[in-house]
């Protein structure tokens, strides 16, 4: 197999766009096991890693995303396959913004959550949070499956 | 097993890898605070499984890719670069893992050097990602 070497513009953004990925899904997983740890247990600690799930989600996943999603569309314009319809691109879209609308709710349910019972182990709500956490980290997989074998 | 698969494996590897050194970040954050300290080490199990696992896999199909792939060879600079920054990643990331396995089962103290050296792997792991993605030297 002969491979293509790129151009060297498009380096930057696909740096922006990987490294992005990687911080979103290492802190969506920090995330996800700070709040399954806090499930898991019925001790004082319970309150504190609800929290720390809660922010890990706010103050780390949320700009991760922005980086990587930015950075997809640049990359996207830079190859000009803005309106192309390879599979590939259609599934990186899927994970991306399907993702981000879980993302999004579970940063919210986790930390209405912390602001309702700041003191209490993790409620219906930051449950909702771990679990949704936890279907982000699988489309993040199928995401970087799309995007490493580019299924025609 | 066909350039694609070993690409995916590849990269879900240091996806993994990069994952443990988070854990491995949060736990150091979270150390600063003595109210959060013993909360954040019930992370270090997780980080202790990670680590290792995507270390292994990153560098078994890395060299993989390199061998598969007539373009590469393992003796290009950026392929030595990112293996001799694999090593130092690897034995930061081992003693990280280590010394929070320890805190966590017999309570030691924490390293003083920890915050330092996950500064060091953050900067370890992003200059393998840059050397990834610019491959310097390659035709």
């Amino acid at each position: 197999m002969t491979l293509i070497i790129r151009p060297d513009s498009w380096n930057l953004p696909l740096l922006l766009h990987v490294g992005g990925a990687m911080a979103l899904v290492a802190s969506v997983t920090v995330a996800a096991v700070a709040l399954i740890q806090g499930w898991r247990t019925s001790d004082a600690s319970s309150a504190a890693l609800k929290r720390f799930g809660a922010r890990t989600l706010l103050y780390a996943a949320i700009p991760s995303y922005f980086v990587m999603r930015i950075a997809a569309q640049w990359i996207l314009s830079k190859e000009h396959l803005e309106n192309s319809n390879a599979a590939w691109i259609g599934d990186g879209f899927l994970a991306a913004d399907f993702g981000a609308l879980l993302l999004l709710i579970a940063t919210i349910v986790a930390n209405v959550a912390v602001r309702r019972d700041p003191d209490a182990g993790l409620g219906k709500l930051a449950k909702v949070g771990a679990s949704l956490s936890v279907v982000l980290i699988a489309l993040y997989v199928f995401a970087v499956w799309a995007m490493t074998t580019k299924p025609a | 097993m066909g350039y694609s698969t070993l690409l995916f494996l590849h990269v879900t590897s240091a996806f993994t890898m990069v994952t443990a050194a988070g854990l491995f970040l949060a736990i150091a954050l979270a150390q600063r605070s003595a109210r959060h300290s013993a909360t954040a080490l019930r992370l270090a199990p997780v980080a202790g499984i990670l680590w290792p696992v995507g270390g292994l896999l990153v560098i078994v199909f890395g060299v993989w890719l390199a061998l598969h792939d007539s373009q590469y060879s393992l003796g290009d600079g950026w392929i030595i670069a990112a293996i001799v920054l694999w090593v130092i990643g690897s034995a930061i990331g081992g003693r990280l893992g280590a010394g929070y396995r320890k805190m966590a089962s017999s309570g030691a103290a924490p390293d003083p050097a920890a915050l330092a050296l996950n500064l060091a792997l953050v900067v370890t792991v992003l200059v393998i990602l840059i050397d990834m993605i610019y491959k310097p030297g390659a035709s």
